[in-house]
Formats: structure tokens, sequence, C-alpha cells
């Protein structure tokens, strides 16, 4: 018995090897460039895939690989403690985009010629996310998301309801949906995340876009910029259904779908998942009034997907080709049909018919980006948020915020304090 | 469920015994109605979904198993099951020897050496690091070591693994007494040799329980591939999984017949595992 | 003969726990060191001393999550334990189908954490309530995941009831060592029901008791899974368990390490609590 085990393990270790070593020996082409690219997004993975596939098939100097995992996020700090980084990531607009810039990970592409294309509002986005001035610009915004509130075409229509441009004007909408006997609005608030959604909305169009970092250099405080909008966000919810947070964003998904609410605050993002429940349904968009003048309004985009050239990238030129091709027009066309997105290049394209309602703000530039794509995810805004909704104290979630902000953000603030010291003289 | 216990505890007559039976057919229920629900939405469309009882509960329009075809397409299913086995299946071999000869060793020493004693603590307060803080190290770890793949994934779960089947090992030989080793090497039976002949097979029942709770722990597990072989193209199943899910939308019919499908293997092993549990008292080694 | 058994050992044990410490010990040495700075999990890091340390003992959510976890790992570990054991002694007794039966209690261990999330996400959202309303139950009308309160209920109910599974078949394969003329001759000596189980069935399945309980605590102490499927740490933080805190603000989050300095800390925390308990409990079994 002994012996026969021990031969069996003897000969499975010895095979194990043998594959191992295998696997380690696959030759290359040495004339081609291998570029490889993660992108985080796996929705969009059979695009991604598509684009693979033609391009290599038009490319004979440049083999190119797109991988588009599920927690993405995790596979790309893995391989970067690895120091095994892909040449291109394709990340969103938030805050892990300025921990790699801080962090030395990603590489300057201001010379490429691509970025002249680039609608500047996204790049001047980019520009604010990183914690303190860097010189270069280290990303080539590909895409944008936009949040407001998606609408019930047809029971609008058939109430002949117009769509709010201020506050008050949302307001008697709403009491105008409920006189009806109908809820005006669906919250999936139990899965903590969408709690963001109508506060990022309603944040953009109440305080400064660069909030944030004026908070980091210790001139103004969350409790003095937030008021309005934690005030205004408590008056929004009691529209909403009883227990907002009994139910997830799938429930609140599939009930906006079915039309057991007239509107829905959340993101562009949402569409597909909306869809896939009800096909036939119509969906319209507009930005969130949450100002009290129609002027003060601004819609809510942020930088959905972007491509950043990792400073271990070896080769920039072939980069930048596979950049190119990626930002061609057609290609562009065929990510937004497919994901409702909206395009950060500058030109002709067909936007969906939801987004129909931004589509004047997203035209005019008149956009901020998400005010969460500040927050330190390790400080649960969401979570804060939720309980803000459950205990409705707006003086104890100002307080709270205001003081995790410095506790979270420590090592941050220390750094913009340095900076600010350095650069006064 | 308090009459049970007393109802359970009287084994001695060797007739049916009906007041178990039906307290266990009605406990069916917590476990039928789940299972039922699984089914019936991994047969639906994405349009059949409500949030209403009545519409979640009823039959779906068709039974057509699009959604199996589809699930399996989508998680490029005979490859990902084939990493899949190979893994789980490796794991426990490697699993029952391994740990089994350790168990075995700490068992029988413990209460008298203090440096076995130390060991056996050692590896089994293993068990409560938490993964997270093992996760970068170890990513960066297996990569220096040229293990950033399915072998590393495995070695890996011997490692992870051993505190509990070691805790089980140990705790199984409690009841086997030593007089049955005394009187091999009474024969002139090599420590070894005796080990092999006597007291592996006289485990039976435990290694099935070991192989069972191993296997179904490897199965399910995404974390250690996810982190480890991040990069290489090979995914397990609960990887390709993943695929169904993502912040923004979820397919949960595709999701729930692709879960349907991977429980077929690991509830067959346990069949056949859980014979192995039950022939150990008609081994009769035990005395 | 005493030293040719005394070197086998050696031989056996020596290269298994080289292996253990490679892939055990060693990250987490590892991890300890990073417990010092303030390493986000990628790019630089400063040295920071025993900050992470200082803020851990001042951090109310921490606290709080040690309380949660430490709550829900008691009662699910008791509540789990007395149903695998009936379900264990029903399963071994006099059935008919008694394969089917522990097939089908088996079940609930194998379906996935998202399938289990959605189900038990439906049944405490929409049928439970609709359960209460019927029977006019006021207190459960709303669904008890989004009530501070109750919420961590049903975590453990999830928990149990994929746990049960597990420790049944533990207790089964300890029923089996039980010799039949232990209770032939308990039998004779006119030991029924109650008295039976407590005088001579338990005390002979006392190791797996242990063995349970330490499995136990060790799954429900670092419940991570159920969380994510149930409540992502809501409603209002109330159900963020410690390895929910380690994960998500050290792998997701930039906290990764002042989370190493979380998860040493709750390292011996454990060790320190089941060294106590073994011996707790190995006292037990030789006073039985």
């Amino acid at each position: 018995m002994k012996g026969k085990m021990l031969k069996c393990l003897f000969l499975g270790t010895a095979c194990v090897f043998a594959g191992m070593s295998l696997q380690g020996c696959s030759s290359k082409n040495s004339q081609v460039t291998e570029i490889e690219i993660v992108q985080y997004k796996p929705e969009a993975a059979s695009y991604f895939d598509q684009v693979e596939e033609e391009f290599n098939a038009t490319h004979d100097n440049i083999h190119l690989t797109i991988q588009s995992p599920n927690d993405a996020s995790t596979i790309l700090r893995t391989r970067f403690i690895r120091e095994d980084y892909p040449d291109i990531i394709g990340i969103g607009g938030d805050i892990n985009y300025s921990y790699y810039v801080d962090a030395g990970i990603l590489a300057d592409v201001s010379d490429y010629a691509g970025l002249q294309y680039i609608n500047q509002a996204y790049l001047d986005i980019d520009e604010g996310l990183e914690i303190v001035p860097t010189d270069g610009t280290f990303a080539v915004p590909y895409v944008a998301n936009a949040a407001g509130i998606l609408y019930n075409k047809d029971i609008f229509e058939e109430h002949g309801w117009q769509i709010p441009k201020t506050w008050d004007e949302l307001i008697t909408l709403c009491e105008a949906i409920r006189a009806e006997g109908l809820l005006p609005f669906e919250f999936g608030f139990k899965d903590t995340w969408t709690c963001l959604a109508p506060w990022n909305a309603m944040a953009v169009g109440l305080s400064p876009a660069d909030t944030a970092k004026q908070v980091n250099s210790g001139n103004t405080t969350f409790s003095v910029e937030y008021r309005e909008t934690a005030e205004k966000y408590m008056k929004l919810i009691q529209y909403g259904p009883t227990d907002p947070c009994a139910f997830g964003y799938n429930d609140a998904c599939t009930a906006f779908a079915r039309g057991e609410s007239v509107m829905y605050t959340i993101g562009s993002y949402a569409v597909p998942q909306i869809l896939s429940v009800n096909p036939d349904m119509n969906i319209g968009s507009f930005t969130m009034p949450a100002n009290d003048v129609k002027e003060g309004n601004t819609l809510n985009s942020g930088i959905d997907l972007q491509f950043c050239v990792t400073a271990a990238c070896k080769n920039k030129e072939a980069a930048y080709e596979v950049l190119d091709f990626l930002l061609a027009d057609e290609n562009i066309q065929k990510y937004i049909d497919a994901q409702t997105a909206i395009p950060c290049k500058v030109g002709e394209f067909e936007l969906a018919d939801v987004l129909e309602g931004m589509s004047e703000d997203i035209a005019s530039g008149n956009m901020k980006d998400y005010q969460d794509h500040y927050y330190p995810s390790e400080m649960a805004v969401d979570a804060q948020l939720q309980t803000f909704v459950i205990r409705k104290d707006v003086d104890a979630f100002l307080e709270k915020f205001d003081k995790d902000w410095l506790r979270y953000n420590r090592d941050i603030i220390y750094k913009v304090k340095k900076y600010e010291e350095e650069h006064k003289n | 469920m308090k009459a049970m216990n007393v109802k359970a505890t009287d084994m001695k007559e060797k007739k049916t015994n009906w007041a178990v039976m039906v307290l266990l057919i009605l406990g069916l229920s917590t476990i039928a109605f789940p299972l039922y629900m699984t089914i019936v939405i991994a047969f639906k469309k994405p349009s059949e979904m409500t949030n209403s009882i009545s519409g979640i509960l009823s039959l779906p329009k068709s039974w057509s198993l699009d959604n199996f075809a589809e699930a399996m397409r989508v998680t490029d299913f005979w490859h990902s099951l084939s990493y899949s086995l190979l893994i789980t299946v490796i794991t426990v071999v490697l699993a029952i020897i391994i740990h089994s000869l350790m168990g075995y060793v700490l068992g029988r020493t413990k209460a008298k050496s203090k440096f076995y004693s130390f060991v056996y603590l050692f590896i089994v307060s293993g068990m409560f690091v938490p993964f997270a803080i093992l996760m970068m190290p170890l990513a960066k770890q297996t990569a220096e070591m040229g293990l950033a793949n399915w072998f590393g994934v495995i070695l890996l779960y011997v490692v992870f693994y051993m505190p509990m089947n070691v805790l089980l090992y140990t705790g199984y030989l409690v009841n086997i007494p030593v007089a049955l080793e005394e009187a091999a090497r009474v024969d002139g039976s090599s420590t070894w040799r005796t080990y092999w002949q006597i007291i592996f097979p006289i485990m039976r029942p435990m290694h099935a329980t070991v192989a069972v709770l191993t296997a179904l722990a490897v199965w399910n597990d995404v974390m250690t591939p996810l982190v480890i072989m991040a990069g290489s193209n090979t995914n397990t199943l609960p990887l390709a999984q993943l695929n169904f899910q993502t912040q923004f939308g979820a397919n949960y019919n595709l999701a729930f017949a692709s879960y349907l499908l991977s429980m077929i293997p690991i509830l067959i092993f346990y069949i056949i595992c859980q014979k192995q549990i039950l022939n150990g008292v008609t081994n009769g080694a035990v005395k | 003969m005493k030293n040719e058994r005394k070197r086998t050992y050696l031989m056996i044990a020596l290269p298994i726990l080289a292996l253990f410490i490679c892939f055990n010990t060693v990250p987490l040495i590892r991890g300890v060191i990073y417990s010092f700075t303030n390493f986000k999990g990628f790019g630089s890091y400063d040295w920071v001393g025993l900050r992470n340390y200082a803020d851990l003992f001042t951090d109310a959510r921490v606290l709080k999550s040690y309380l949660f976890t430490f709550k829900l790992a008691v009662v699910t570990t008791i509540v789990v334990n007395v149903l695998s054991l009936i379900l264990a002694m029903a399963l071994n007794s006099e059935i008919r189908a008694k394969s089917f039966f522990r097939g089908a209690y088996f079940l609930p261990n194998v379906l996935g954490a998202l399938v289990v999330g959605y189900i038990f996400n439906y049944f405490f959202t929409y049928i439970l309530p609709a359960f209460a309303k019927m029977a006019g139950i006021g207190a459960l009308e709303g669904s008890i995941l989004s009530k501070e309160g109750l919420a961590w209920i049903g975590i453990m109910i999830v928990c149990a009831w994929q746990a049960v599974a597990m420790n049944t078949i533990i207790y089964i394969s300890g029923l089996q060592t039980v010799p039949e003329d232990v209770y032939e001759a308990g039998g004779l000596d006119g030991a029924t029901g109650w008295n039976k189980f407590r005088h001579l069935t338990l005390p002979l399945i006392m190791p797996f008791v242990t063995i349970n309980l330490v499995l136990c605590g060790k799954n429900f102490l670092m419940v991570f899974d159920q969380i994510m499927a149930l409540t992502k740490g809501g409603p209002a933080q109330s159900t963020e368990s410690i390895s929910y805190l380690i994960y998500n603000n050290g792998m997701s989050g930039g906290q990764f390490g002042f989370q190493s300095a979380n998860a040493v800390v709750f390292f011996i925390v454990i060790v320190a609590i089941s060294v106590a308990q073994m011996k707790f409990t190995s006292k037990k079994e030789e006073q039985l």
C-alpha cells in the first residue's frame, strides 16, 4: 500500500512539474510587440473581444490581448504587487485613479496625439482627481456615464407631466404623482452604493465641484458645503417607498421596469438591467434639478472608462497605436450603443435615446464629476448615507462626515498641506 | 425539534422509527423550498422576473434548456470544469495523505511531548489567520517561486485546510485505541508500515469526512484562484461564474442555471463519500 | 523500538511543518510587517510605527464589528450544534431512505453564495413580511434585513442553514465510532432516552463536539460571504463583521496597513480564546 501510494505521488508531482515547465517555454515571435490591456468592465467583455480580434487581424507588428476579468481591482492590485504590470489599464475616473497617479504607476501620456480629440471637460475632471497637482496627463478618457433621474415616459405622457427644471418643480411633480396614487421614486438602498446615486446627482448642483479638495486644504467643512444637499436628500427620499433600505438595486430596477414607480434616481449604467426585465420599456432621463434656480443645475457625469499606459510599458509607440484603434469613431460608437454610454471624444456620435433628456447639458459641457470619486472607499460614505436614511439626523450625519473625513484622509491631507507649503514661496 | 432529540436517541429498536421519519420530512421543507426557487429561476427568462411572491413562485413559461446552454457557453463550462476537477481531486488526495499522517503523528504525541503539542497548536491556530492578510504576501511569494498557476493553488489549499483536517484526524484518533498499534509493533512491524496497514484503513470514515469537507471548500472557493492565477487564462468554475454578477447588473437566471450545473459533481462525490462514512462501523475495527 | 518510532514521527512531521511555515507563517509575518506601515496595497509606503494599532483601539467602527461578530458567532455556534447533533442522530437512527435524506440535508452546503443570497434576500424581503401580515405579527411586517436590531438574526439564520450540513457530517462520523455494544450494555442497565444520550452517547462523541465547536467558531468569527450576500454591512453599518472590514477596507479600499493590524489583533484574540476553550474542553473530555 505504502509503496504504491508513494509511487503515485512521485509520478503525479513529476507530471505536474513537467507540465509547468512546458507552460513556461511557450515561444514568442520576437518581431511582434505584445500589448496587454486589463480593463475593469466585465459587462463590456464581448465588445473588447471583438476589438482584440479586429486589431490583431489588421496589425502584424503588434499582438493585442485584452482581459476583462471580474473583480479587476483585486486582479490589478495582485499584479501590481507582483510587479507584473499590464501595458495599458482600463479603469474608472475615481479615487483609485488618484492613488495610481500618486503611486507613480502610470506613465505621462501628454505626448499622445489622440488627446486633442478628447472633450476638455473630461481632461479637466482627470486633472482634478490628482491628489496634488502633478505635471502631465495620465489617462485617455474613453467613455462617461451620467446620473440623474430616469423616468417612465409612458406614465409621464399619460398624465401630461413636464420635466421639472428646478427643485420646487420637482417637489410639485412628486406631490402630483402621489396625488394620482403612484409612487414617485424607487430606491434600492439595501445595496448601499445606490444611496450615492441621488446624493451625487444633487451634490453637483448644490456644492462646488472641488469641495473635497477645499476641505483637504482646510478652507471649508462638509457641514457647511453639504448641509443643503443633506436636507434636500432627506426630503427626496420621502417620496420613495416607506422602507427604502429593504430593497436592493435589483429589486428597484425590477420594480421600476414593471412600472411600480414613475421615476428612479440612478445612473445611465442601470438601463441595460432595467431593459432586461422589460425590453419594451420607454425610459427617459433628465438632469437632477436639485438647485432652486434652473441655471444652477448641472449634469452629474464622470469618466466611466479611461485608458492609462503604465510606467512599466516598454513600447509606448505600440500602446499609442492600440489607443488610436480603440478611439476610432466606429469603435466608440459600438461601445456606447452596447453600454448606453457617453463618448469622451469630440465628434458626431449618436447617443442612446434614453440619454436624450441630458443631451443638451452634454453638448454644452455643463457637467461635473461625481463627488464620490473623491471619497475613499474605506470611509464607506454609502453606508453613512444609509445610516442617515434610517436615522434622519442631518446634524449627526454631517458631523460624522467631517470627523471621519479627517480620519480616513489623514495621509492625503498631510500630503496636500506639505505640497501647499512647498509651493507657497 | 426538542421532542426529536429524545426520540432520535431511542435507537435500540431495529424497525423504522416513524416519528423521526415524519420530523425529517417536515425538516426537508426548509431545503425543498429554496431548491424549488433555484430550479424555477434557472429556467425562467429575465423578463419573467418580478417582485411579487406569486410571480417568483410560478412555474417558468417554458422548460427550455436555453439558460443552461447559454450558461455553459458563458463560463466555457467544460474547460472551467476540468480545471475545477483537476484542482479539487489532487487537493483531496494530497489532503488525505498528508493531513492524516500529520494528524496521526500529532494525535499520538501531543499529550506527552511539549514540542508536538506546540506544533499542534501552531498548526491549528493557522485556521484563524484571515485570508485577507495572507493574500498580498502570497500573491508575491507564489509569483517569485514560479507558482502563480493551478499547482500553486493546490499547494496553498493543502496548507490552508491543514489546520481543520489535522484537528479532525487527531480528534478521531482519540477513539482509536493505541493497543492496536502496539500489537502490530510487537510483531516487528515498523511505525511507517503499521500506519499504512492498520491506522490508515481504520480512519476511513474520517477520510471520507475530510474528503467531503475539503472538496466542498475547494470547489466553491473564489479568492485563492482569483488572486494566485490572476493574469493567466485559466478559470475555475466559481471564477467563471463571477461573470454573472457585476455591480450594475446581474443575470440571475443564467447564474442559477450555472450553479445548478456546478452542484452536480460535488453532490455525486458527497453521496459516494457518505457511504464510506457509514461503512466505518461495519468494518468493525474499532473496539 | 522507541527510537525508531520517534524518528519516523519526526521525519513525517518536519517536512509537513516546513510546508506549513512556508505558505502560512512566512506570508503571515510579511503581513504583520505591513501592519506597521500605511501601505495602500500598491505603490510606495511609509513606516508609521504603532499608529495603526493605536487607531485600532480608538476606532468605534472596529469595536462595533468585534461586538457584532462575537455575538453572531456565539449564538450561531450554539444553534448550529444543537440542530446538527439532533439531525445527525435522526439520520443515524433506523429510518427509510437514509441516503436520500443524507443527500438532501447536505444540499444547503453546496448551493453557491450568490444563489443562497438571492433566495434568502427574497425570503426576508417579500415572503416573510407577507406571512407576517397574514398572521398579524406587526413586528415582522417589514424586511428584517432593513432593521438595525434584527438584521443579524437574518444572517444567523442563513449561516445556520448552511452550516448545519457540515456539522452533521462530522457528528455522523463521530457516531460511527460509538460501538453498538455500549448501547447494548446501556440497554441492560435500563438507560433510555435523554439519560442514555447524556451518559452514554455524549461522552463518547465529546471529541467531535470539540471539533465542531472549534470549526463553527472559526467559520462564524470569520463570517464574510453571508454578509456580502445579505446586507453588505447594513443597515446603518450594524452588520459589519471583522472579516468584512478587513477585506473591504484593506483589499478593496486603501487601508491595507491598518486592516493588517486589525487582522493581527483579531488573530491573537481568537487564538487566545481557542487555546482557552481547548484546554477547557480537553479537561471536560477527561472528566467524562
